[in-house]
């Protein structure tokens, strides 16, 4: 066997590389200079004050060019300066470097320093203040109090809507098995590698199932409390989107890491596709897919709570009054519901996961 | 051996799109009710060979026929066809292990049987009763509600020559089909397959990496090295500086301190 040289990295990959680089020297220089500003400026009466007006003051065009002249300049000045952070994340570096231990690269005490300088800008533009934590425990007191004494005059509804939220995390699975399941098949790079068409409604399935994902339940809530109006449905359909996408994800991602074997003898037979996806590919994947979707209905049980707080039905939606008005001890009956809930549901779906796979 | 040409392989090329050539130029005959071992270290092609002719593999160069019909050009229906023609035994069996020996053996029956109904494991009293033939003749007769992965090795392989005679093929492929078989068991499935060849008629093209096998089973072998077939003979031809030169000076051979 010859193996071809190693291809030189792509103009793409390079693109990438120098974008990363830009991006990363520009916001290590506006970091500086935001800590810069908060220590040599100390918070002052009239002038600094808070974290929001240091950041309204950077010189973020100023910086973000002398970032790209710096990314330009390192790309220019590789064969002494090594390769940069970005050529290491597009997986462009030349592999005699890619072996180099990080601490004798330029680009790996750059990294070190970037996740240091994160950290102590972190730590002023989140506003943390230990002092402040550690004084201040009696105001929450009164809270920890009454979730600790929990009233007994919810038990009953609660229990009730407690019943609702695992139907509602139920149906929303259920209903997402059926799309999730065909859509998988497609969703798989090992299945869709053997035509262009294939390929395109690989990619395009993907990327649409991943934004998916990235909208939060919540959003999906809400949009379909405007469609369907406030209830336990909307919080069905809303689950139901997220779970779909996840589910897709899961489901393709097992197929993607099954035994080619089988496949190959059942298409040897003269099968067809459907038929080689029947046998060759369906059996192998069943008892992870049953495992996935139990334990997506085990997160959909603790999503609907939240679900609930904006209308969605369940659990959840007597929980968000009753944390307005600071009735704590309702409350903390309802959260003591939700957590045996919850701890009860990931109890049985990891034995019965243990059980299947 | 002179009988007419069962498969038919010209100029056969495949690179990898890695740039890896596994197959490189090369061209052999089969003749109907030929065993035909092939030879060579492992990554020498001889895996690449056969699934290009089934087209497990498309080739990258060249032209292969079997009975007659072009392999290379068929598409769809056509390739599924010629693939019926071709029963293939797999080094690592490639049962589908959650289901039972006759379902796996029915899967033999796919290329003949209806979409719809193959989705739902329908198949015919005939197809049933012929399984149940094809798993006797294998020695498994009793051992068909079995779980195919509660089999051992060498009763997998069974099945797995019990589904190929499911499709009541005219070619048997068998990649390294003992290759993964304890040594003791290996004469066991080989004496199956030498069977389907000698009973049946069935042509067989099977890749070998034990010199014993090939001289007690095969009427000719071919061999491959570095992706080129390298010698062709019958199986008595192949002497040891045939052999160093397909498996490299440095190897050693049994059958090299009594010769």
């Amino acid at each position: 066997m010859k193996r071809a040289a190693p291809a030189p990295p792509s103009l793409g990959a390079r693109g990438l590389a120098l974008l990363v680089d830009a991006l990363l020297l520009a916001t290590f220089l506006l970091m500086g200079e935001f800590l810069g500003r908060a220590l040599v400026f100390p918070v002052q009466e009239g002038t600094l004050r808070t974290a929001q007006e240091i950041l309204e003051r950077l010189h973020y065009a100023v910086l973000s060019a002398t970032g790209l002249a710096l990314a330009v300049a390192w790309h220019a000045a590789g064969r002494l300066l090594g390769g940069t952070p970005g050529l290491s994340f597009a997986g462009a570096l030349p592999p005699e470097e890619a072996e180099v231990s990080w601490n004798l690269t330029l680009r790996g005490w750059f990294t070190l320093l970037f996740v240091e300088l994160t950290f102590f800008t972190g730590w002023l533009v989140t506003e943390v203040d230990l002092g402040t934590f550690f004084t201040n425990f009696d105001k929450a007191a009164g809270v920890i109090r009454g979730l600790m004494h929990p009233s007994g005059t919810v038990l009953f509804e609660g229990l009730i809507l407690l019943i609702q939220t695992l139907f509602l995390a139920f149906m929303a699975t259920a209903f997402a098995i059926p799309p999730a399941f065909l859509l998988a098949f497609a969703a798989a790079r090992n299945l869709t590698r053997e035509s262009p068409a294939a390929k395109f409604v690989y990619t395009g399935l993907r990327t649409a199932m991943n934004l998916t994902r990235a909208v939060e339940p919540l959003v999906w809530a809400l949009v379909f409390i405007s469609w369907v109006g406030i209830g336990p449905f909307a919080g069905v359909l809303a689950l139901w989107v997220h779970s779909v996408a996840s589910l897709v994800k899961l489901y393709s991602e097992q197929i993607e890491s099954i035994d080619r074997g089988p496949m190959d003898a059942i298409k040897a037979t003269g099968a067809g596709t459907l038929q080689v996806l029947r046998y060759g590919v369906v059996p192998q994947v069943i008892p992870p897919f049953l495992s996935f979707t139990i334990y997506r209905w085990d997160i959909n049980v603790r999503m609907s709570t939240i679900i609930g707080f904006v209308g969605g039905g369940g659990i959840g939606y007597i929980l968000k009054p009753r944390v307005d008005l600071g009735e704590w001890g309702e409350v903390g009956t309802l959260v003591l519901l939700i957590a045996v809930a919850v701890w009860v549901m990931d109890l049985v779906s990891a034995r019965i996961r243990e059980r299947i796979v | 051996m002179s009988g007419p040409v069962a498969v038919a392989v010209e100029r056969l090329s495949k690179v990898w799109p890695d740039g890896i050539r596994a197959l490189d130029d090369v061209s052999l005959e089969v003749r109907e009710g030929e065993f035909l071992a092939v030879l060579g270290l492992s990554g020498s092609g001889k895996s690449t060979l056969l699934r290009c002719i089934n087209r497990l593999v498309d080739p990258t160069e060249g032209k292969i026929s079997i009975f007659g019909r072009d392999v290379t050009s068929a598409e769809g229906a056509g390739l599924r066809a010629l693939r019926r023609e071709a029963g293939m035994i797999f080094q690592q069996f490639n049962l589908v292990k959650r289901h039972s020996v006759r379902d796996n053996v029915l899967s033999g029956a796919l290329g003949r049987t209806g979409t719809l109904r193959s989705l739902f494991l329908l198949f015919s009293e005939a197809d049933r009763a012929e399984a149940q033939a094809c798993l006797d003749r294998v020695g498994m007769g009793d051992r068909g509600d079995s779980r195919a992965d509660a089999l051992s090795g060498g009763q997998q392989q069974r099945v797995a020559i019990a589904r190929a005679l499911m499709q009541r093929p005219k070619l048997i492929l068998a990649d390294e089909p003992v290759a993964s078989l304890d040594p003791a068991l290996r004469n066991s499935v080989m004496r199956h397959v030498e069977a389907l060849n000698r009973e049946e008629g069935i042509t067989v093209i099977c890749s070998l990496h034990d010199l014993d096998l090939m001289k007690r089973y095969a009427t000719r072998a071919v061999a491959l090295r570095e992706g080129k077939l390298v010698h062709e003979g019958k199986p008595e031809d192949f002497d040891l500086a045939t052999l160093k030169s397909i498996y490299g000076q440095e190897a050693e051979f049994g059958f090299e301190a009594a010769s």
